[in-house]
């Protein structure tokens, strides 16, 4: 049996990645200095706050509304470039989550390349760009190659995981095309990306709390 | 980190309420963090915004002859749609609406995802985007040239255009024609502190200045070290006249303080800028010196130049009761 998640166990798990936020908080805004002004990490966990503020509100909605709700809050809270690429995913995820009751492992992956396409459209960005992409876009690749190789879910979960993480890491080597890291003259070159391991770390507990939910 | 705020996390909305509070021509709608023109008159309606801590920009320049919306963000960071679209509704008077953003990705797609938003509900809606930072080169890869000062030129021009009945697709053809016309470059001595972050991003030696530093503390092309007024003056002017020719042309000339140095020493900076003007046959038209978009507390300054013709020169001289353009 594969995990079922269902609103309310998405709520969980944004109590679970806000948490994770929190922790990291200086390591995340010493990043986001070296090659942004600073301010990724308390936009993030201002953001992620909100949304477990409005977990009773949440974890009654349908999947398709909660996604839709998630994503207007983090576009008008989160603000910036943050705010709408992460609005504009949830957005596009709620969209194929529309009749569903549950997430499975499919529509996990579905979600996932939801945000991927949405997220790509919007900033007109490609993996290499040194964004949060680069921890999202083989995160997608890695479950489309799981699943081919027929891997069992808890498998499929760590490499998605592990992929997201890889790719944030990877950012380090990349010069940057989008945000304020393509004003330095080394283009960041040798500084992982902030936004990239934001979306590394909210990736990971997800996967962790589905890989929980399998249990 | 000193500074006279509250709780961080409210400096944004406490300032727009302290702004309302002084200013009764305007109106704050705090859920949405945007302030508005009181009248109402049948014209194009005109809306800017981004991030906040570059004050006055961009509330500062509501009013006759200027913005009719203004839309805040964080420290920093543009606003989401729901707020644009709150300030496209307030400036709509059936005319169509003009966006004015400065070229950061994303306002861009903020002010994108806003712009389809509200023309669902049927306003006409255009929209320019500000590059005059020639510290940065022009890009149609990366996000490329950044908006600064010469931003509240385009607000000033397009507001004048619209104040005298010019339809959308005009105003709109005179910002660009003003975005067009524009250079600024700018150079900074101290980093600032964004309230919630409460220490400097970065840190500059006592003799040490940064040339070509963004508004929001991006680095700028070249650390050096700090040169008397006429060297920083020489600096940033033969920047802008090597990037675009301003030789025997009028201009208007603005020197603007990035919000941490007084007024005393960009008074300086403006008589060397002047001088070195008026020794390659540039023309000023007109001066502006002050703090019009700063960044928190930075000490610097950057020099903007706007290439003049007739139209743009009867724009920028007439009316605005804006509370930090009047002119």
């Amino acid at each position: 049996m594969g995990f079922k998640m269902s609103s309310a166990d998405y709520v969980d798990y944004i109590n679970y990645a806000a948490k994770i936020i929190e922790k990291d908080g200086e390591y995340i805004t010493a990043l986001d200095a070296a090659t942004g002004d600073g301010d990724h990490w308390i936009n993030m966990d201002t953001g992620l706050k909100k949304l477990v503020s409005m977990e009773k509100e949440l974890s009654q909605l349908s999947l398709q509304d909660m996604m839709k709700k998630i994503g207007m809050t983090m576009m008008s809270v989160i603000g910036g470039s943050a705010g709408v690429l992460y609005g504009g995913s949830y957005i596009a995820a709620s969209k194929v989550c529309a009749g569903k009751d549950v997430i499975d492992c499919d529509l996990l992956g579905e979600i996932l390349e939801a945000m991927r396409l949405d997220i790509m459209n919007r900033n007109k960005s490609e993996p290499g760009f040194k964004t949060m992409l680069d921890a999202l876009y083989p995160a997608v690749e890695a479950f489309k190659s799981g699943k081919d190789a027929g891997l069992e879910e808890k498998e499929l979960l760590a490499l998605i995981k592990q992929a997201a993480d890889e790719g944030s890491k990877s950012t380090a080597a990349m010069e940057a095309v989008r945000g304020r890291a393509c004003y330095q003259a080394d283009k960041g070159v040798g500084h992982i990306d902030p936004g990239s391991v934001t979306m590394a770390y909210l990736i990971g507990a997800l996967c962790d709390w589905a890989t929980k939910l399998s249990n | 980190m000193k500074k006279i705020i509250n709780n961080p996390n409210d400096v944004v909305s406490e300032m727009l309420e302290g702004f309302a509070r002084g200013n009764p021509k305007i109106i704050y709608f705090p859920e949405f963090a945007v302030i508005s023109r009181k009248e109402k008159k049948r014209k194009v309606g005109l809306v800017s915004g981004g991030g906040s801590g570059h004050e006055p920009a961009h509330a500062g320049y509501v009013g006759k002859g200027m913005l009719d919306a203004a839309v805040a963000g964080n420290v920093f960071s543009s606003p989401g749609p729901d707020r644009i679209i709150k300030g496209i509704k307030e400036a709509n008077n059936g005319e169509g609406v003009l966006l004015i953003i400065k070229n950061y990705a994303g306002d861009i797609m903020n002010f994108e995802l806003a712009k389809e938003l509200a023309e669902m509900e049927d306003v006409q809606i255009e929209y320019v985007i500000v590059k005059d930072d020639v510290a940065v080169p022009d890009s149609t890869y990366s996000t490329g040239r950044r908006g600064i000062a010469g931003t509240v030129f385009v607000h000033k021009i397009a507001g004048a255009k619209a104040e005298a009945g010019g339809t959308l697709e005009e105003v709109k053809k005179v910002a660009q024609q003003t975005i067009d016309n524009i250079r600024s470059m700018g150079m900074s001595m101290s980093p600032c502190i964004l309230p919630n972050v409460g220490k400097p991003a970065f840190e500059l030696a006592e003799n040490i200045m940064e040339i070509g530093m963004g508004i929001h503390g991006e680095p700028g092309v070249e650390k050096t070290e700090i040169g008397n007024a006429s060297k920083i003056a020489e600096v940033l002017t033969n920047r802008i006249l090597e990037d675009m020719d301003f030789i025997g042309s009028e201009v208007a000339l603005m020197v603007n303080g990035l919000g941490g140095t007084p007024l005393m020493e960009l008074y300086i900076l403006n008589n060397e800028v002047s001088k070195i003007l008026d020794s390659k046959n540039i023309k000023i038209h007109r001066t502006f010196v002050g703090n019009y978009m700063t960044s928190l507390e930075m000490s610097g300054a950057s020099v903007t130049l706007l290439k003049l013709n007739d139209e743009l020169k009867e724009l920028l001289d007439a009316p605005s009761d804006a509370p930090s353009f009047h002119v």
